[in-house]
């Protein structure tokens, strides 16, 4: 298997920290506690930005920023790219497959 | 400018020294809690999530709190952003939820969770110059073939960890991640080194961050009646 990486990222970056921090622990309710945090709308945004790339970005693993195959403007060119690529392989193989009839037909 | 007695931790009525934040004890159990001034709070956003924003500023300083807690004593930690009515509120709260609040620290006395997660790997962009369709279905199969032998090999990993673990939670599998799961582990094991050469027999690169106060094993609410 080829393209792997190894992060040993012991000390735990600012995504690790925030998901723990907003989205876990000990929740106190009721009359006792004051709400000063708009803790749901934080916690949301937590659970994108964990999920995003950035988490990635910000650990240094910013390679396909530069890489034209993932940039926006690139994605649909791509996505072309790929279907005429599937196109091209089952024509050809209908080609192949048609020229061995021939061939055998001869 | 108001001020509100911020919440970061339970744990037990001990002497702590933790330069700032004090404990609120009652019957043998403690909030960990300090006088904020609750417009540092208002308008938190992350849309700017770098280490020197508002939010990561406070969250980092909260899970120092914690941790400063963590390496003396059981701690739950609170969610961020717990403001109290006042001192009389969090002895309401230790009193009425004693019993449970007491299991709850027995449950992560002398464990720490560690984060362990496996990503996926990147997708290369298909060469397609010279390329025949035959080739492009082989390598496309192939692909298909290693993405699936990784992902049997993260279910390994977990079952694996999981039998060296006292519980775990996982995020659910999504595209990026193929193993994202939090174990809580007794302090004295050498579980960080144990994935680390789990996951080289199996060829997986794994992140593992630790060790944590026990945040992903506390979801749990608590009132004061």
């Amino acid at each position: 298997m080829t393209g792997w990486f190894f992060v040993d990222n012991r000390s735990g970056s600012l995504a690790d920290t925030l998901e723990r921090v907003l989205d876990k622990g000990v929740v106190i309710v009721g009359d006792i506690a004051v709400c000063v945090v708009d803790i749901e709308l934080l916690t949301l945004r937590v659970r994108l930005f964990v999920a995003s790339a950035q988490t990635a970005r910000e650990m240094g693993m910013d390679w396909w920023t530069n890489d034209p195959f993932f940039t926006p403007k690139a994605v649909d060119r791509t996505a072309e790219a790929n279907e005429l690529a599937q196109q091209n392989a089952v024509l050809r193989d209908r080609v192949a497959e048609l020229e061995r009839v021939v061939e055998e037909r001869r | 400018m108001s001020r509100g007695l911020y919440a970061y931790a339970i744990t037990r009525d001990l002497p702590l020294d933790l330069a700032g934040p004090w404990l609120v004890g009652h019957r043998g159990l403690a909030l960990v809690v300090a006088e904020v001034d609750l417009d540092r709070f208002t308008g938190l956003d992350l849309d700017e999530p770098s280490e020197d924003s508002p939010l990561a500023v406070l969250a980092r300083y909260h899970d120092a709190v914690v941790r400063s807690v963590f390496r003396h004593e059981p701690v739950l930690p609170l969610r961020f952003g717990t403001v109290l009515e006042g001192a009389d509120a969090a002895v309401r709260l230790l009193d009425a939820r004693h019993e449970e609040v007491s299991a709850w620290l027995d449950r992560v006395r002398g464990r720490q969770e560690w984060g362990v997660k496996v990503r996926a790997a990147q997708r290369e962009a298909v060469r397609l110059d010279g390329l025949s369709g035959t080739a492009y279905l082989a390598q496309r199969r192939q692909r298909l073939a290693d993405a699936d032998a990784v992902r049997r090999a993260a279910a390994v990993l977990h079952e694996k960890l999981g039998e060296r673990a006292d519980e775990s939670v996982s995020r659910d599998v999504t595209r990026d991640a193929l193993l994202e799961t939090a174990y809580l582990v007794d302090a004295g094991t050498e579980f960080p080194a144990e994935a680390d050469r789990l996951a080289a027999e199996l060829g997986l690169a794994v992140e593992i961050t630790g060790p944590w106060p026990p945040y992903s094993f506390t979801k749990v609410e608590l009132a004061d009646a």
